[in-house]
């Protein structure tokens, strides 16, 4: 608890702890000239030849971008993280994912009230000094009961050893750190009443017992430094621990995790109506003969931006019609980014399908959209789950 | 050549639906008895009202969809996309109404129905008298949801949730994928209401045919051994057609309520004291005044703790506290609310002039009247509203309610 009363009295602007609207207006100005500036210039390197835009990323960060769902000292402002990864998104939808990851991960660090993951090092992310990831997949498939866990740890002296693969993790490097959750196996010896629990921690990428592995290609999302990461008994101690038991603690975080995401569909939806009204004026006499126009998906896209927000005031919130409706936002924003991308190449024809054409490109980032944890169907499964009446015991 | 044809009748009540062409053999009325022969004690069925309660009633032949006629009609809309039609949410007795009352004047409108349930049509009022009258679980469906898809040329998707409404984009959203709509009927009904002092996994909800066949299945023959006690709480119109339906079988039930008689609200006390003197040959031991604290198990029976430390045990709790409208999809679209979805007394409209809705879920003047008559002429007065034609308004009338405990039936005229 000592860091975080540190935390305080480095407060800098004691008394403008809350973000004002003026301080929110100019972060998402800065960010939307990063957007249109220096990301839209290698959207397409991003895309092709896979570069990592690790400079991008870290002037997102000194804009404030990464911290605006933080509470470090003040409030936290979900409606600005979103706003913000929208803007990037919206330009290249590799970047705002990497976004994402690094503002979940944030959220991990922030909520786990472990000093050694909040105060300076929390700060250093917040900021984009130091980068991080999420590696949650998986669970989050376990729990909704669709795969199994990949990652088992044992208990041992001061901690646990933790062995498995996660497939991929994206926005990694040497010098990074993801969240991830392991199963806890259960010794012979020990008491069996217990089924078992897992728990959540923070891997770096440099630590002892962890290894990246190359990837097989993506159809896109090639430069977001995506690594399979093999752990072979790497140690989690005290200092590395977010949650344990962790279930209780990602039901806590599950709704702003997911939230989060939509910044990425409302993004990927905007940038390819954005390039539907380019074309308007050469090809608008053979476009009209088109279902989705661009003119219909903006109202939509208004809409769903504007129910996204809604729940972004409360995402702590943990009730039922909550959870419900931010999981169909989310499917909502993956399932208009689908329709808008392809309704975009349709809009272009020929030179939409140039594979230097971001046109095609957010096709292939709002398949993205729609696959990533939580996938569509993932989403519909806990919708279902969450409305079905409790069985009679 | 027959001098006259046969003619039909409907229940004013119910619904169901007299033909003198196959008689009532259960009420003794052979096969081609006139609606004139039939002697005026007899009942209906289903529920029980006089032969005064019926009304004549004229089917509309189901217009079908033919490959030709298909054709024909596609040639009418010229370069326009395919018609998104009506989408109905739910499939109790208004969802497939409201399927029926579109079919009858369209055959060719899309007509969707998405249900969280399996969608299979069957008889809500008969679940509280199936013991009594020896209906078997299995022959409470009176048609299976894919038939009735089938003849009424209606995509169902079942086992489907309606999760929320995207009214700028006329779209449903569904847990099978999203539904684009011209219009779209609310037809969902109500839920048992979730009181924490009657917890749902301790608790039968008998509010649709799936739960009742669980409850049954579980409950047993009358008669076995160990006895299976019931107890229910709330002593409404539900709770004691429930309670006098199980106990006329012969198992033991206890009947709960906050007020010292039965049927409080509907019945006057005169009345009441008469129904309390028909069971009292029954296994039915009702008890007033009691306001329960909550519910626990221990092995296979149900304790149940009142306010004043009163304890009741037994085998199955069922609760029968009331109905409430969920409100997830109405307000989703932005619909006036008003202890159900507000709609308009003469016209049945909403806010939305695309969206409807009938049946359990709607609320005129704040007032919600779950019956089964005014369903068919809701659904009429929609169908026409969707076809862009004026009706007469609707008249809200209350039915008369038969209260269907078979050791003393009532029919109350409100």
């Amino acid at each position: 608890m000592a860091a975080v009363l540190t935390d305080s009295t480095l407060e800098p602007l004691a008394g403008q702890v809350t973000p004002t609207a003026a301080i929110k207006a100019s972060m998402l100005e800065k960010v939307r000239a990063i957007a249109v500036g220096d990301l839209a210039a290698m959207a397409d390197a991003i895309d092709r030849q896979g570069t990592y835009p690790k400079a991008v990323l870290k002037q997102l960060g000194a804009a404030g971008a990464l911290s605006a769902h933080l509470r470090l000292d003040g409030q936290h402002d979900y409606v600005a993280a979103i706003q913000a990864m929208a803007e990037v998104s919206r330009v290249c939808g590799a970047t705002g994912f990497m976004v994402w990851c690094h503002d979940a991960c944030g959220l991990y660090m922030e909520e786990s009230g472990n000093p050694a993951l909040m105060g300076q090092a929390l700060r250093d992310h917040a900021s984009g000094h130091t980068l991080g990831a999420t590696g949650l997949s998986n669970p989050m498939k376990t729990f909704a009961g669709i795969e199994t866990f990949l990652l088992h740890a044992r208990k041992v002296e001061g901690g646990y050893r933790v062995n498995g693969t996660l497939p991929w993790v994206s926005n990694l490097g040497p010098d990074h750190y993801f969240g991830a959750v392991a199963t806890v196996e259960n010794t012979d010896s020990a008491t069996s009443e217990a089924s078992g629990h897992e728990i959540m921690f923070i891997v770096r990428c440099d630590a002892e017992g962890v290894e990246l592995r190359n990837c097989p290609s993506f159809s896109a999302m090639e430069g977001t430094n995506t690594w399979a990461v093999r752990l072979t008994d790497h140690f989690i101690g005290a200092d590395t621990l977010v949650a344990d038991p962790a279930r209780p603690y990602i039901g806590r975080v599950r709704a702003a995790f997911i939230l989060l995401q939509c910044g990425m569909g409302l993004g990927v939806t905007q940038g390819a109506i954005d390039s539907m009204w380019d074309v308007e004026r050469a090809l608008g006499h053979v476009n009209e003969f088109l279902d989705e126009r661009p003119d219909e998906l903006q109202a939509e896209l208004d809409a769903l931006t504007e129910r996204t927000m809604r729940l972004a005031r409360t995402p702590f919130a943990t009730d039922t019609e909550y959870l419900i409706d931010v999981c169909d936002t989310r499917a909502h924003a993956a399932e208009l980014a689908l329709r808008a991308a392809q309704s975009a190449l349709l809009h272009h024809g020929a030179r939409g399908y140039l594979m230097s054409s971001a046109v095609q490109r957010r096709v292939r980032e709002s398949h993205f959209v729609a696959i990533v944890t939580p996938a569509i169907k993932h989403l519909r499964k806990e919708i279902a789950r969450l409305s079905a009446t409790v069985a009679q015991a | 050549m027959t001098a006259q044809a046969w003619r039909t009748f409907i229940c004013r009540a119910c619904g169901w639906i007299y033909d003198e062409a196959l008689g009532d053999a259960d009420g003794g009325l052979p096969p081609g008895t006139r609606f004139e022969d039939i002697p005026d004690d007899w009942a209906c069925p289903l529920c029980g009202v006089s032969k005064a309660d019926f009304e004549p009633c004229e089917p509309l032949p189901v217009l079908r969809r033919t490959s030709a006629s298909a054709a024909a009609s596609a040639g009418h809309a010229r370069g326009g996309r395919r018609d998104a039609g009506v989408v109905i949410v739910g499939a109790g007795r208004a969802g497939w109404q409201m399927a029926q009352s579109l079919r009858e004047h369209d055959a060719h409108l899309p007509i969707t129905i998405v249900t969280a349930c399996p969608g299979n049509v069957y008889d809500k009022p008969l679940l509280s008298v199936a013991l009594a009258k020896g209906i078997a679980p299995a022959s409470l469906v009176r048609e299976s949801a894919e038939q009735a898809a089938a003849r009424l040329g209606v995509r169902l998707l079942a086992r489907t949730q309606a999760i929320s409404v995207s009214v700028g984009a006329r779209a449903l959203r569904t847990t099978r994928g999203t539904l684009r709509y011209r219009h779209l009927v609310l037809a969902h009904g109500a839920d048992p209401i979730d009181l924490p002092n009657l917890p749902p996994a301790l608790c039968w909800r008998i509010n649709h045919l799936d739960a009742y066949l669980n409850f049954r299945d579980r409950l047993g023959e009358p008669g076995a051994l160990p006895p299976q006690r019931v107890l229910i709480a709330g002593a409404g119109l539900v709770g004691c057609e429930l309670a006098n339906d199980l106990a006329l079988a012969g198992y033991p039930v206890t009947l709960l309520d906050l007020c010292e008689r039965p049927l409080s609200s509907l019945l006057t006390e005169a009345q009441s004291n008469e129904l309390l003197a028909a069971w009292r040959d029954l296994p039915l031991t009702f008890v007033g005044g009691v306001d329960i604290t909550g519910v626990r198990a221990s092995g296979s029976s149900r304790t149940v703790s009142a306010q004043d430390g009163r304890q009741f045990e037994a085998e199955h709790v069922i609760a029968a506290v009331g109905l409430r409208t969920p409100s997830r999809l109405a307000q989703s679209a932005g619909l006036s609310w008003n202890n159900g979805i507000a709609v308009d007394p003469l016209t049945l409209h909403t806010d939305v002039a695309t969206i409807h809705a009938l049946g359990d879920c709607i609320s005129i003047g704040g007032e919600a009247l779950r019956f089964i008559e005014p369903i068919a002429r809701q659904a009429r007065q929609i169908a026409a509203t969707i076809r862009g034609e004026t009706s007469e308004p609707y008249v809200r009338a209350a039915p008369p309610v038969r209260v269907k405990t078979g050791s003393k039936g009532f029919t109350v005229v409100r």
